[in-house]
């Protein structure tokens, strides 16, 4: 059972070890670097699905490699750091990091996002028309319509350009500014507010209930996550 | 807020101060002055009256002349001139013919009798100024013996000092008070003196506090005032000078402590959550029941989840000592200790904790008994013994040799590893607690063990009156080595003479 190669990056050799133990242990294949050149030689050699990155390491940092890898591969990064302050994450993010976990963390938590990380590449590149279904809902991405129990559902032009943007990446968790540099410009970088209104303005037409919202999820400080899988993604 | 920053009260029946001394003994001479003019003028024509036929007036006149100066320069310009008329009157009365009457029978007698008054009202007048003059610079003088001493006590003060207690008894005996007080109070109203003065101190325009000064003394003379004055100016810009440096003083320890505090909690994020991520990954990882674990996997997983643990434990040990020690509470019991004992059974228990690694202890006999506190002479050596075996299996090269030796009337001890050294940025900071914290936030930060261990060290070493410091060892690696007092052989309990 080979469900996908995985490069466990951290200094600590008791994490590295029980990280590598718990993904070996569930079917995947494992390769380990210590530091982060032996991260960034690794990426080339063994050709990773995923990379599981600390940002805390000796000399050549976290980020630093982060923004290496992306500039040359698309594998997706979840990043892993002891640091709470958020601007490390939202660094690591607008660098190219896919996800993150804090330690300490629960091996079934990281597994969800080694999945839904691994389920994500299927459909990189590939921005085509999207179908997603949740509940009574059903939402056609491409031909801009949304349906709840068959009556239509009216979203605006930027509303739209939210859900596109959103949609475009289930499951990765996107940071403010990035939401906002793709759907207002350039420019609007900061301007958390406005994007607050709008997602809660999206959630009360989308969502069945707007207050515990199962389609576009708030990561407190970071950003959101849009965690519909598409039903269909057309060839 | 209020403080008496000095306080003293003056000895019983002292001698009348040096200030008042001199003032009061100008009425004194001008009442003597009197007397001299009045029982000099009595005696004299006393003396001469038998003699007064057979001589000159002119000489008569002469010792008149001097009972004048006499009295001028006793009691001033109005002994002088009581005295010259006095003279002018029993000169005439007694001595100028016709005798006993005041009318003076030859031309050459008047002439010599206004050559007298002239010459004494002359010469009192000026003796008077000359003495006046004199009396002023001696006041002048004692004002400013009086002001050099008291600033040359201040000056004496240094920074900081609490007190004034020693200026303020030169005060209190300078000027005769019973008690003088220095009650630094920046806001608030001026404070009240029972009996006696009280001086306001200022420095820059603001109000520092008052001089309270108490006794049963006359009133302050002017030279007085202005010496009390020009001393309170000299204790104001000390006192604000002290407040100043005491402000600094404080800045600085908050700085430290904010840093320390800063630097710790950095610290404790990273490196107690390090070993927590760890311990949690595995057990979360052996409670799934989904996964499918060798039985190899789920010794190493518990293994790793122990080594953790006890890593966790020793840092939670070593954050505790470093608190204990900044805190300054810590006493060292110092003892005779077999330092061969302790040393090899560090060397054991890092053994276990490190497999493959080889510790070998070699003390010298002589070396072997050291005056120490036993409980923190294991911690320092476990925590250097930690550094190497970390710095040896690093590198490679897994050996660590510990070498005890007696020089002089300490015995120094050397853990000598052969891994890759300190670099030379971070030798200066080595001891201080969280060295390489500062400036770094952004970069790898130093594990909590490597952090305060060797700060540890230091802390432990320097109150039990050792040292500690770092070496290269030749050919690659780091070689720490600490001194302490050696024990005599009786002490230690039953460690050889050599």
């Amino acid at each position: 059972m080979r469900k996908g190669r995985v490069l466990v990056v951290d200094d600590e050799e008791s994490i590295r070890k029980a990280v590598s133990r718990a993904l070996t242990s569930r079917g995947y294949l494992v390769e380990v670097a210590a530091d982060g050149e032996e991260a960034l030689a690794g990426v080339r050699s063994f050709d990773p699905d995923l990379v599981v990155l600390d940002l805390n390491l000796p000399e050549l940092d976290g980020l630093s490699v982060c923004r290496q890898v992306r500039a040359t591969n698309a594998v997706p990064i979840l990043v892993l750091s002891v640091r709470e302050e958020e601007a490390d994450k939202v660094a690591a993010l607008d660098l190219g990091a896919d996800d993150y976990l804090t330690k300490p963390f629960g091996v079934d938590e990281l597994m969800a996002r080694v999945r839904a990380l691994l389920r994500r590449t299927g459909g990189q590149g590939s921005p085509g028309p999207f179908r997603f279904a949740e509940g009574d809902l059903e939402l056609d991405v491409s031909n801009h319509l949304v349906t709840r129990n068959g009556t239509e559902v009216r979203l605006t032009r930027t509303e739209w350009s939210l859900v596109e943007a959103l949609a475009q990446h289930p499951g990765k968790l996107l940071t403010h500014d990035w939401l906002l540099r793709r759907v207002w410009g350039t420019g609007y970088e900061g301007d958390v507010d406005v994007l607050r209104v709008f997602i809660s303005q999206l959630r009360r037409k989308i969502e069945e209930d707007p207050r515990r919202p199962k389609i576009v999820v708030t990561d407190p400080g970071i950003g959101y996550r849009w965690v519909l899988q598409p039903s269909e993604v057309p060839a | 807020m209020a403080f008496v920053a000095g306080s003293v009260a003056g000895p019983r029946g002292r001698v009348p101060p040096l200030l008042a001394r001199l003032t009061i003994r100008r009425p004194r001479r001008r009442i003597a002055g009197y007397g001299v003019a009045v029982l000099g003028t009595a005696v004299l024509t006393v003396a001469l009256l038998p003699f007064r036929n057979d001589i000159a007036p002119l000489s008569k006149g002469f010792g008149y002349l001097v009972v004048v100066v006499a009295a001028a320069a006793l009691g001033g310009l109005g002994s002088g001139i009581v005295a010259s008329v006095l003279g002018f009157l029993t000169f005439n009365f007694f001595f100028l013919p016709p005798y006993n009457s005041f009318t003076i029978g030859r031309a050459e007698d008047i002439v010599v009798l206004f050559v007298f008054l002239g010459l004494s009202i002359l010469i009192s007048a000026a003796l008077a100024h000359a003495s006046e003059r004199a009396e002023a610079a001696e006041t002048r003088e004692a004002e400013l013996a009086g002001l050099q001493e008291l600033s040359a006590q201040l000056v004496a003060l240094g920074t900081g000092g609490g007190t004034y207690d020693t200026v303020l008894d030169r005060v209190c005996s300078l000027f005769g008070y019973a008690s003088v007080r220095l009650v630094l109070q920046e806001d608030g109203s001026p404070s009240q003196a029972a009996h006696g003065e009280v001086v306001e101190l200022a420095a820059g325009g603001r109000r520092l506090g008052d001089l309270l000064l108490e006794g049963d003394r006359p009133p302050l003379t002017e030279a007085e005032r202005r010496v009390l004055r020009a001393f309170s100016d000299q204790l104001a810009v000390v006192a604000q000078r002290d407040r100043l440096s005491k402000a600094a003083l404080e800045a600085q320890v908050y700085r430290q402590t904010e840093h320390l505090r800063r630097s710790l909690l950095a610290a404790v994020s990273h490196d107690l959550r390090s070993p927590l991520a760890a311990i949690k990954a595995s057990v979360t990882d052996l409670l799934d029941e989904e996964a499918e674990h060798s039985a190899d996997d789920f010794r190493e997983a518990l293994e790793s989840v122990n080594r953790e643990t006890d890593r966790l434990a020793a840092m939670i040990a070593n954050l505790l000592d470093m608190s204990r020690i900044e805190g300054g509470t810590l006493r060292a019991r110092l003892q005779g200790v077999d330092l061969g004992e302790v040393l090899s059974e560090c060397a054991d228990r890092t053994m276990r904790r490190w497999p493959g690694l080889a510790v070998s202890p070699a003390v010298d006999d002589e070396a072997s008994a050291v005056r120490a506190d036993p409980v923190f002479l294991e911690r320092v050596c476990a925590n250097l013994l930690e550094n190497a075996a970390r710095a040896a299996t690093l590198s490679g090269a897994p050996r660590v040799e510990v070498v005890a030796r007696l020089a002089g009337s300490s015995v120094t001890v050397s853990v000598v590893d052969h891994g890759l050294g300190v670099p030379e940025a971070l030798r200066g900071e080595l001891f201080v607690p969280f060295y390489q914290m500062e400036g770094q936030a952004e970069s790898r930060t130093a594990p909590l063990g490597r952090g305060l261990g060797l700060a540890i060290c230091k802390g432990f070493l320097a109150l039990m009156g050792g040292e500690i410091w770092l070496e290269n060892t030749p050919g690659g690696g780091a070689t720490f080595r600490f001194s302490l007092p050696s024990a005599p052989v009786a002490e230690a309990g039953g460690a050889e003479a050599p």
